[in-house]
């Protein structure tokens, strides 16, 4: 394989800056695009990009967004010789067979790892960036993916010169004078295919099966002071290494001898095949999901209108109680998860939000009322194009958050920033199964962890896992998917392509399937607005046919019912929905008119020539006669009762005097009204009343519940039994003589004890004041002290405040912190940064 | 896509029957689906799993059900609706009770994690004896009732095939002389005989009683037969004897006042049900002969006791008849895992064609209180209610103009107050029969209208009930309730009958307006609308105003 020979470039890089500043425009805005964080902010040259690119954070952002393949990858080159050939990882990841398979995805992988800067140089000198190195490489306290142990040089690194020669004598090779040279040959003879067989031909049976249990990790074993003989064979020829005192360990080198080369159990070259679980005629999943689509819509405004006059109440926290969601759950008779689910969704789409009053409810929003009068399609599109890009997960709803919060609908904390990326990927790989075809729910999850390896199973939630499940739920249920398969106007709104539509264009084998992973994932994660509105536009155009025709009229039967056969036209639905009750809902509407419906709707201002006349024209069967008289009977009674509120009355038996008082300028505050010839009921209360007549100069009595006359006099009212209060005194009480000649005396000898004046002290040194600098140069000097392994000098303030000097020798800096060996305090310890006041290099005849 | 079905998500069925395809549509829905209600234009049929394993039990698959809702259905049906009854259906014949030649009963499976999840239930355990194989379990024999019900009820109904004793031999023929039992008839007793035991559904007056004579000359054995009332049992004796090789002598009647056991023992409810001191005392019956077939008729208003009865007697052959499988107390799973799965379901309009059953003309009549009794309604107790406006002076005016309008058809006013009766009776120069008419002279009155010589007729409730009642083309209720809404229509159907010159029959309510009358009336209208009964409401005034 031709692989970039570096005969016509410029001279290797030797940095990763270099590296860079040699690559164009498109391959560094590909590293750029991949990796966002390294543009936040704008580095101000290369190098400075090189550096951002190696900090910690970044390259285990990158990693993290590395499929299984690329990782493993990274992973070989990290137990590879650093620089390694291309030969040497290629051995490492296709093992002494050379699979084939490997050998075909290797150089894109590579390519990946170098596009996203993780690895530099030629193939001649490949280099993963350090921190990689150093996350990925095998250590005691994070074993390596690879399995692998520490290589023979690594794990001697301690060793006696003298074990070292018995060693390599024991093994087989001629004694040496240095440690060095006999490491080196040993290493030499772990690596060598032959000699280590021969080697290995010798060994007892017992001892190969030691090696059998070790070589594909962890490599540590445990062994007593002192050994069986099979392990005391192993120990002699260094095929294990002691690391501690009881421990063993498989070196690399005859790991990897062992593995036939491979750093891998299995490379995953190839990605898991997403594989269809049923294929459906395309026009039946499209039907299916359209019908969900609209049972979606149905939903949503069955919820709204569940809220209209007020929804529940917002919890203090935030969102929505556990039994306001059952009720709802209840009212739209879904299972609570899903219920969360459309409650989200309307949120999310701005059609609920809460009124922010002070006692504070979900309502619908204005918005609600432009969505509502929007085509069919259209409405579905702005729920669909809001639960693509939402990051908050309904699916967490009923769950606990990391302190053990219940996480409620609506409420914080739902918010997962990897939500829309999953979604837009498990519908990609839906769009990349033929038409019609439904794929297997644990093919897309395995899909997924391929692609996203240290972001799936690892973590112990599995979010990932989690939310490609939701998603795949969630878009049935939205009509995204129908019988589990992508539909037309689904792949629309995503503005994927359309599909391989024929067999023959998937994927049918291992060699086949490589352009599949390689290709760049299509749909691309998120579209633009512009371009979201054009795939969401097309998605209203496919489904727009698919969806029920609003109907004009209903049927009406003798059992006082109506039945809508099929989706009513807005104000139609309206009107039925004040004027009956809904018995039934799904492709039709049932309504039951009842003496309470109807007087609901007479309640709401119709009156019953209009209530007929609407029946008559929307029916397109003649009006059922005891329909039309339950109509005329509940009107019959109608508003024959009226009730009103008083909050007081003037009664009197002569008519003309409460016409004289209703006449009457003055009277207009009291907001009196006749209600009977002999009676007026008031706005005013009984006593304001009372008191306004008499202004007018009348001489009104108050009357009792009963009738009677009330005699006025004065009330007293009186609390229930009190006990006066305690004084609150300003201060302490005050002094008697005794304490305050004695506190006099006390206060005189101490004014005398500081007032004496005294011989002058010692100068306090100058070598006691703390080093300052800022906190740049802080920073620098650390990590320059880190390379250079060299001892500074810092002052350091500590959580109470106590200011101090240490001299330690920095190990690490990362995250803010630095990790250092202090020799004040004799052990290693881990100081923050930030409350690092200075440091300073020991001066030469310091320590 | 433009079927006559639409699919709810209460899993009701809508139907449209102006389309073109209802009739396929129904059909194709029957076997699994209830008829709910059957309103002029849109059938309700429900989906249940007792339906769906009726159908199972039918030899229907999920196939041919999801393909009925699909193929006919307006819109897509939810794939979780097809993927429920796909998976409910597969729960049928899991278990099986059969007969082991060296165990007895016993319980097997097709599946052994339904039987490992169901032997771990509690309720489970005491029923079943040893576990013969891991997909074979003892049961004993007395529970075979009880392992039903709790299987069904943990959602695993055992398919029975452990057969059947044959019972005492008696020899029952049909006597077919110038009749003989119609198609659907004949269909029905053969698929309840190759069954084995269950229940045919047959709407009111399509002759449940000759199906049931039909299995009985089928199963040529003593038979017992309970129902409902002492009228329904002179009404089976009457009909055994017209219609069989059985003569009176060989029926017996068990009831509250006669207390006969013979070859053929016709008993009530009632009786059955009887406790005393704690104790059923007539529950011997059940053992006092070797029955080889037990006849359950109506079976939606079998007593919960009669059930627990029933459980002990799985080794007979059981018939259930009825007119619809909804009980009003919800225990459709007992009658399905004890009486027996569905056999046979007529459709109602094929028989309706046949002329057995026809609608009436049912008009409810609102009559106005005056103000004197609105008061003295208003003030009255509230068990006084009723009666007070039930018996409103205002009905008699109305009553007297009904009868003048249909003078010369027969007509019957039925009430449930003797003071009112006796008032209209006067009124109208009618006779009255109540509870305290003797027999003959109850029969001298029935046969002379029969005969035309009087030709309105007041009864009571009491008379009501009795079996010989005449039919007439015009009946005038004005008081009473009259039990259940399905006792009501089933009455309705026995009394009006079309006449041969095509005369359409009446059923007038008089119902006083604002009252609880109304209410209740709601309830009956209500259940007639979704039988199919037009039928329409008028004020007295106008009808006052008519005449």
């Amino acid at each position: 394989m031709d692989r970039m020979s570096t005969e016509d470039r410029p001279p290797a890089p030797r940095s990763l800056a270099e590296a860079l500043r040699g690559r164009d425009d498109v391959s560094l805005g590909g590293l750029l695009r991949s990796r966002p964080d390294l543009i936040t902010p704008v580095p101000t040259d290369l190098t400075q990009l090189a550096t951002r690119a190696g900090t910690r954070a970044s390259v285990v952002r990158a990693l993290e967004r590395l499929d299984r393949f690329a990782l493993q990858t990274a992973e070989a080159l990290a137990v590879a010789a650093d620089p390694a050939t291309y030969d040497e990882l290629l051995g490492l990841m296709a093992g002494d067979e050379a699979d084939p398979a490997v050998v075909a995805a290797l150089p894109h992988a590579l390519d990946t790892l170098r596009e996203q800067a993780l690895v530099w140089g030629g193939d001649d000198r490949l280099r993963l960036v350090r921190t990689a190195r150093e996350l990925l490489a095998p250590a005691p306290q994070h074993p390596s993916p690879t399995g692998l142990g520490p290589t023979v040089q690594e794990a001697t690194a301690g060793m006696s010169p003298g074990r070292i020669q018995e060693i390599v004598v024991a093994a087989g090779l001629p004694s040496t004078h240095d440690s060095v040279s006999a490491v080196t040959a040993l290493s030499g003879l772990f690596t060598h295919r032959k000699r280590m067989a021969a080697l290995l031909a010798g060994a007892p049976a017992d001892s190969l099966e030691v090696l059998e249990r070790l070589v594909w990790g962890p490599p540590y074993g445990q062994v007593t002071p002192d050994p069986a003989p099979r392990l005391r064979w192993l120990l002699d020829r260094g095929l294990l290494l002691p690391t501690a005192p009881g421990t063993v360990v498989l070196p690399r080198e005859v790991a990897l001898h062992l593995r036939r080369g491979l750093a891998h159990r299995t490379p995953e070259p190839v990605p898991p095949v997403v594989e269809a679980a049923a294929v459906h005629r395309p026009q039946v999943v499209d039907s299916t999901a359209a019908g969900q689509a609209y049972t979606a819509l149905a939903t949503v405004e069955e919820l709204l209108k569940d809220w209209d006059e007020g929804g529940p109440a917002v919890l203090r926290a935030g969102g929505l109680s556990v039994r306001d969601l059952k009720r709802t759950s209840v009212a739209l008779d879904a299972s609570e998860p899903v219920a969360a689910f459309w409650v989200e969704l309307a949120y999310a789409a701005g059609l609920i939000a809460s009124d922010g009053e002070a006692d504070e409810r979900y309502a619908a929003t204005p918005e609600y009322d432009e969505w509502r009068e929007l085509p069919a399609a259209e409405r579905w599109s702005r729920l669909a194009t809001a639960w693509l890009a939402a990051t908050r997960t309904a699916g967490l709803v009923g769950g606990r958050d990391a302190k053990d919060r219940t996480l409620s609908a609506l409420g914080p904390g739902l918010d997962r920033s990897a939500a829309p990326e999953v979604r837009h990927r498990v519908l990609g790989l839906l769009a990349g199964l033929p038409e019609g075809a439904a794929p297997d729910a644990g093919s897309v999850l395995a899909r997924l962890r391929w692609e996203r390896p240290l972001r799936g199973d690892r973590r112990e939630d599995d979010l990932r896992g989690r939310l490609a499940e939701w998603a795949l739920s969630e878009a049935e249920l939205l009509g995204v998917t129908g019988r589990g398969a992508l539909s037309a106007h689904g792949r629309a709104l995503l503005g994927a392509p359309a599909a391989p539509s024929g067999p023959g264009e998937a994927p049918s084998g291992p060699g086949d399937k490589l352009p599949v992973h390689h290709r760049p994932a299509p749909p691309r994660a998120r579209l633009s607005p512009a371009e979201q509105a054009v795939a969401s536009a097309a998605a209203v155009r496919l489904l727009t046919p698919l969806l029920p025709e609003p109907l004009d009229h209903v049927l009406l039967q003798a059992d006082l019912t109506a039945v809508a056969p099929g989706p009513l036209e807005k104000h139609l639905a309206d009107m039925l929905g004040v004027l009956a009750d809904v018995e039934s809902k799904g492709g039709a509407t049932v309504y039951r008119f009842t003496p309470g419906s109807v007087r609901r709707a007479l309640d709401a201002g119709q009156a019953a020539s209009d209530l007929h006349a609407f029946l008559t024209a929307h029916s397109r069967t003649p009006v059922p006669q005891p329909l039309a008289y339950l109509i005329d009977d509940v009107a019959r009674r109608h508003g024959q009762l009226r009730v009103g509120a008083a909050s007081a009355y003037v009664r009197c038996d002569d008519d003309a005097v409460l016409s004289e008082i209703l006449a009457d300028k003055r009277a207009a505050a009291l907001g009196l009204r006749r209600l009977a010839p002999t009676v007026l009921a008031a706005q005013a209360d009984p006593a304001g009343l009372l008191e306004g007549l008499r202004a007018m100069g009348f001489a009104p009595a108050a009357e009792s519940a009963e009738g009677d006359v009330l005699i006025t006099r004065a009330l007293a009212h009186r609390t229930p039994p009190r006990s006066a209060p305690e004084p609150v005194p300003d201060g302490p009480p005050v002094p008697d003589d005794t304490l305050l000649a004695a506190a006099l005396r006390a206060i005189r000898a101490g004014d005398l004890a500081s007032t004496t004046p005294r011989k002058p002290g010692t100068a306090p040194t100058a070598g006691g004041e703390l080093p300052r600098t800022g906190s740049a140069e802080t920073l620098a000097t650390m990590q320059a002290a880190v390379l250079t392994g060299e001892a500074v000098w810092i002052g350091y303030v500590n959580a109470e405040g106590t200011a101090s000097q240490r001299v330690i020798a920095p190990i690490r800096v990362e995250g803010g912190f630095v990790t250092a060996y202090d020799h004040t305090a004799d052990e290693v310890r881990t100081y923050p940064l930030h409350r690092v006041t200075g440091v300073a290099e020991l001066a030469d005849d310091a320590g | 896509m433009n079927g006559p079905l639409i699919v709810q998500s209460d899993k009701t069925l809508l139907l449209e029957v102006d389309h073109e395809q209802a009739d396929d549509c129904r059909r194709a829905i029957a076997p699994f689906a209830e008829l709910e209600r059957a309103p002029e234009h849109i059938h309700t049929y429900r989906v249940t799993p007792l339906g769906l394993w009726n159908a199972r039990a039918a030899g229907h698959d999920a196939e041919q059900v999801v393909d009925a809702l699909v193929q006919f259905s307006r819109y897509p049906v939810p794939h979780a609706l097809l993927v429920d009854i796909a998976e409910t259906m597969d729960r049928y014949g899991r278990l099986t009770l059969s007969k082991h030649p060296a165990h007895g009963l016993v319980l097997t499976t097709t599946d052994r994690p339904v039987l490992e999840e169901v032997l771990r239930s509690k309720r489970i355990a005491p029923l079943v004896g040893t576990r013969i194989d891991p997909d074979t379990v003892a049961v004993h024999p007395s529970e075979r009732g009880q392992i039903k019900q709790t299987l069904l009820k943990l959602g695993w109904p055992a398919e029975d095939l452990a057969g059947y004793v044959d019972g005492e031999a008696h020899a029952i023929e049909l006597a077919e002389d110038g009749w003989a039992l119609r198609p659907y008839q004949k269909q029905a007793v053969e698929n309840f005989w190759h069954g084995g035991s269950g229940v045919v559904v047959l709407p009111c007056g399509a002759g449940k009683t000759l199906v049931g004579a039909g299995a009985m000359a089928q199963a040529k054995s003593t038979t017992l037969i309970l129902v409902t009332n002492t009228v329904s049992a002179r009404q089976w004796k009457h009909e055994l004897v017209r219609r069989t090789s059985l003569t009176e002598d060989e029926i017996g009647e068990y009831s509250g006042t006669r207390k006969e056991i013979r070859p053929v023992t016709i008993a009530t409810y009632q009786v059955l049900t009887t406790k005393r001191k704690g104790v059923y005392p007539h529950l011997e019956l059940f053992d006092s002969r070797d029955w080889g077939l037990i006849v359950y008729d109506e079976v939606h208003l079998l007593p919960a006791p009669v059930f627990k009865f029933t459980a002990d007697l799985q080794a007979r052959r059981r018939l259930g008849l009825t007119a619809t499988l909804v009980r009003e107390d919800g225990r459709e799973s007992d009658v399905f895992s004890l009486i027996g799965p569905k056999r046979f379901d007529a459709p109602w309009k094929e028989i309706e064609a046949q002329g057995y059953i026809a609608p009436a003309d049912c008009v409810e009549v609102r009559v106005s209180l005056t103000d004197a009794e609105r008061l003295a309604y208003a003030t009255a107790e509230t068990e006084e209610k009723y009666r007070f406006c039930a018996t409103t002076d205002t009905k008699r005016k109305v009553t007297e103009a009904i009868v003048r309008r249909f003078a010369g058809q027969q007509i019957l006013v039925i009430g449930q107050y003797i003071d009112q009766l006796d008032e209209l009776g006067e009124h109208l120069g009618a006779p009255v029969i109540k509870g305290e008419t003797s027999n003959a002279q109850r029969e001298k009155l029935f046969d002379a209208f029969r005969e035309g010589e009087i030709s309105v007729l007041v009864v009571s409730k009491v008379a009501n009930f009795s079996i010989d009642l005449p039919e007439a083309t015009v009946a005038i209720q004005v008081s009473g309730t009259f039990g259940s809404r399905q006792e009501e229509a089933q009455r309705l159907g026995r009394v009006l009958r079309p006449k041969s010159d095509g005369h359409q029959a009446h059923f007038y309510s008089v119902v006083a307006r604002d009252t609880i009358d109304q209410d209740f009336a709601a309830h009956r209208q209500r259940f007639l609308a979704e039988q199919g009964y037009a039928y329409r409401i008028v004020d007295a005034d106008e009808l006052l105003a008519e005449s």
